[in-house]
């Protein structure tokens, strides 16, 4: 495993090379700090995991869930008894060639219900809560480099969060760069230059930092074309800025996605229908994309949502708040197939499934077997996952 | 223990201050006119606002030509009225607690049901009776919309708005069980509301109805107490909860005082909540004219929209035309501040996390557009230094000293203590 002072090196020589190269030479400059590249999905707002990884052979599934049930035959068939919702379709094409994972029945200890709650334990990584840092703000500053890893959104996650510095949203890349008017130049260092305390100072800091990243994100952003077609919408945009970033070989090790809306209390099947499609079609345009552009290889997409929902439905053709669900990964690094095993629906707590896979486990992997990095030092503890890389 | 008055008259930075915090900033006139003044009087006086509206406003929702249309217009109309309105600090009220009793024109879309949700907001922005405000809340179309208790009923309850009752709007979490979020739910079945359901019918007036076919009326406990509750019963104990005066006071400070607040001034806001049951106009007039306050410089990030209000206030309220100040409400929206959308139910977080690489850029150009673009608004007195920045010498100062009047003001617009209050 590559040590922190080895990392702090390589990210040194991947920012010093990449200013003003070529593109493929720049690309090839970050290949060789070992660049690699996770991209995480976080699915807001509480993700029904028996709607989408669906336990089509299961009686109890359907006794649950009356209405708003996966018809057995509109399922999308992977195992003799899982399959998709018919909405990740365009996913197939990614599990056909082992290159899906899902991990089934994922949770922490002590599970909360509380949407702020439970996102912010999946942000930290920390179930007593007792942590504010995120664990990709963690992993940052393992690093040392205040820009390898970015949200692509307007608002920053918990998870980027870190205590040295703020790691940078990007909104879209396209406006992410600094234009002061005419003459302003000076003025503006000299304003910079004053000395600050408090917020003032945060701010000061923060100012410098963005001026940093705009110009390191323009230096290499330029010469992106999409090898794929996205379809509408703001997630699909993001991915494709996300494939941007990578293939600007900026060094970005982490990018983060979110997609809201699966709080289906009400009404679920057409929400979360609608939804699941935006994923899957968003990410199957962004791997067609990488693979397009020789990038394939160096990427993981790693999903995830802050609960899955009660097993059975409520009076309202949706459903409340749950605990455990399913995460996903996609890439050709990954480990085709089902890892765990699925929740026992007659075995419930609290109306719930009882998890059995912990979700560090599934970041430990993303972190040491993916990303070598040290994920005992990252998630302060040691935790096992199912083994979904290849 | 309560907050001790600020004990000396208004010099020219505390009115500045006070006025950043209360009516999202101001001219060097408005400041001017309150130096002197004893902050006890400052603060009744901002507090003594009725519901009077700023005449002309060009944006009414009910001419929208669909739902998408109608809420661009509510946005505008709110926008038009914090800018030019007669009572800042009753829109800063109203802002704060769309903050708290959060709603989202993600599910509610109905032009009258957001209407009448603003005017509770107004309404009640220095409410008299936190538990009243409460059940006001709770029977609004559009909570009940937002938060699905209209889907509530006997037999299959949804307990999406009896969690967040507890969660966000009174005791905040580690007061309640798993349990009280049951019962509550089964307490609150058959509140619900008639017309106006659908995105079709997005102008068809809405109210609530209790439905007594759909409602639970077996013994529940709920917070302690056991009884046959109703919906009133479950909001009354979840608004007088002790619990509730540390948790609400602790984000009217984060409102007017840090945006990391002080644990032992919110204490002191707690006791004189619970000491006037609840009475928020009394919180507030003591919190607005404590030394607390007045000793708290800088500690909050204005929020894109208080950004934005701020710069136009300070400016002198410029006239804009419409379509530039709908223009403003998506550029609050794309530095992560939709009116009216907070991103979930538990609202904006705030503080730092307004603050990222895309939307310090945002912030540069707005500002750059409120004072150098080519449709820059008239500026018809330059503001002070004072005006901009709460200080009467900033760390800005030399570095705005050969510039321009547009340019020195847009210095100081994308200074740090300018995105401060």
């Amino acid at each position: 495993m590559t040590n922190r002072r080895d990392f702090l090196k390589l990210s040194a020589l991947a920012a010093a090379a990449t200013t003003g190269m070529p593109g493929f030479l720049a690309r090839a400059a970050a290949q060789a700090g070992g660049s690699r590249t996770l991209v995480v999905i976080q699915l807001t707002g509480g993700n029904d995991g028996l709607n989408t990884l669906v336990p089509y052979s299961n009686g109890a599934y359907y006794a649950a869930r009356p209405t708003i049930a996966i018809p057995k035959k509109d399922v999308l068939t992977l195992t003799p008894d899982l399959g998709m919702h018919p909405a990740l379709r365009p996913l197939m094409g990614l599990w056909d060639g082992g290159r899906m994972a899902w991990m089934e029945n994922v949770g922490y200890p002590n599970p909360n219900r509380s949407h702020f709650a439970s996102m912010a334990i999946w942000h930290t990584a920390d179930p007593s809560q007792a942590q504010s840092d995120g664990w990709i703000g963690r992993l940052a500053e393992s690093i040392g480099d205040p820009f390898c890893a970015s949200n692509i959104g307007a608002a920053t996650p918990q998870a980027l969060r870190a205590s040295e510095f703020s790691l940078p949203s990007i909104d879209t890349v396209e406006q992410f760069q600094l234009k002061l008017p005419q003459g302003l130049g000076g003025a503006f260092g000299d304003m910079l230059d004053a000395a600050r305390s408090g917020e003032a100072a945060f701010l000061t800091q923060a100012t410098r930092q963005m001026m940093k990243n705009t110009a390191r994100v323009q230096g290499g952003a330029q010469r992106y074309r999409a090898g794929a077609t996205y379809p509408d919408g703001r997630f699909a945009a993001q991915l494709r800025d996300t494939a941007r970033l990578i293939a600007a070989g900026v060094g970005q090790r982490v990018l983060y996605v979110s997609l809201g809306g699966f709080d289906t209390h009400a009404g679920q099947r057409a929400d979360q229908d609608e939804l699941l499609g935006t994923l899957a079609s968003g990410l199957a345009a962004f791997h067609a994309d990488l693979e397009r552009q020789g990038l394939a290889e160096n990427v993981v997409v790693m999903g995830f949502s802050e609960f899955g929902r009660r097993v059975a439905e409520n009076g309202s053709a949706g459903t409340d708040h749950g605990k455990g669900s399913v995460m996903f990964a996609l890439g050709s690094g990954v480990r085709g197939g089902v890892h765990g095993s699925s929740p026992d629906l007659e075995d419930l707590s609290d109306g719930d499934i009882k998890y059995r896979q912990d979700f560090r486990g599934v970041y430990a992997e993303a972190l040491s077997g993916w990303l070598g990095l040290n994920a005992r030092e990252i998630l302060n503890g040691d935790f096992s996952g199912p083994g979904w890389l290849a | 223990m309560t907050l001790t008055p600020l004990p000396r008259p208004l010099n020219a930075e505390d009115a500045a201050h006070f006025l950043r915090r209360t009516a999202f900033g101001a001219t060097d006139a408005q400041i001017r006119a309150l130096v002197g003044k004893n902050a006890r009087t400052a603060a009744r006086e901002a507090l003594a606002f009725d519901q009077t509206t700023a005449p002309g406003n060009p944006f009414d929702p009910m001419q929208g030509a669909g739902p998408g249309p109608t809420l661009q217009l509510t946005r505008g109309a709110w926008l038009f009225e914090l800018v030019y309105g007669p009572h800042p600090l009753r829109e800063k009220l109203a802002l704060t607690w769309s903050n708290h009793f959060v709603i989202g024109t993600d599910k509610v879309r109905n032009v009258h049901a957001l209407a009448g949700y603003l005017g509770l907001l107004r309404r009640h922005a220095a409410t008299a009776s936190f538990e009243r405000f409460t059940l006001e809340v709770a029977q609004s179309p559009a909570m009940l919309r937002y938060l699905d208790n209209d889907q509530n009923r006997r037999g299959k309850p949804n307990e999406n708005f009896s969690r967040e009752l507890l969660e966000l709007f009174t005791t905040g979490i580690g007061h309640y069980s798993e349990e009280d979020v049951h019962e509550g739910a089964r307490a609150l079945t058959g509140w619900t509301f008639e017309g106006g359901r659908g995105n079709q019918n997005y102008l068809e007036p809405s109210r609530f109805v209790f439905n007594e076919r759909q409602h639970d009326p077996g013994r529940k406990t709920y917070l302690g107490q056991s009884g046959e509750l109703r919906g009133e019963d479950i909001i009354r104990l979840a608004a007088t909860h002790p619990q509730t005066a540390t948790f609400v006071s602790r984000k009217l400070h984060r409102a007017f005082l840090a945006d990391t607040p002080d644990g032992a001034a919110v204490q002191g806001s707690a006791e004189t909540w619970r000491r006037t049951n609840g009475n928020v106009r009394a919180v507030l007039e003591e919190l607005l004219s404590s030394e607390a306050f007045y000793a708290s410089r800088a500690r909050i990030i204005r929020s894109p929209v208080e950004f934005v209000v701020g710069a136009l206030r300070t400016l002198g309220q410029p006239t804009m035309d419409a379509k530039a100040l709908l223009n403003l409400t998506q550029t609050a929206g794309r530095m992560g501040q939709v009116l009216l959308q907070p991103e979930n139910v538990k609202g904006w977080d705030g503080g730092r996390e307004w603050i990222n690489d895309t939307t310090l850029l945002l912030r540069l150009q707005l500002a750059a557009a409120l004072t150098l673009g080519s449709k820059a608004p008239p500026l018809t007195a330059t503001p002070s230094a004072l005006a901009l920045t709460g200080l009467e010498r900033p760390p800005s100062a030399a570095a705005a000293l050969k510039l321009n009047p547009q340019q020195a003001t847009y210095l100081h617009l994308i200074s740090p203590e300018f995105q401060l209050a």
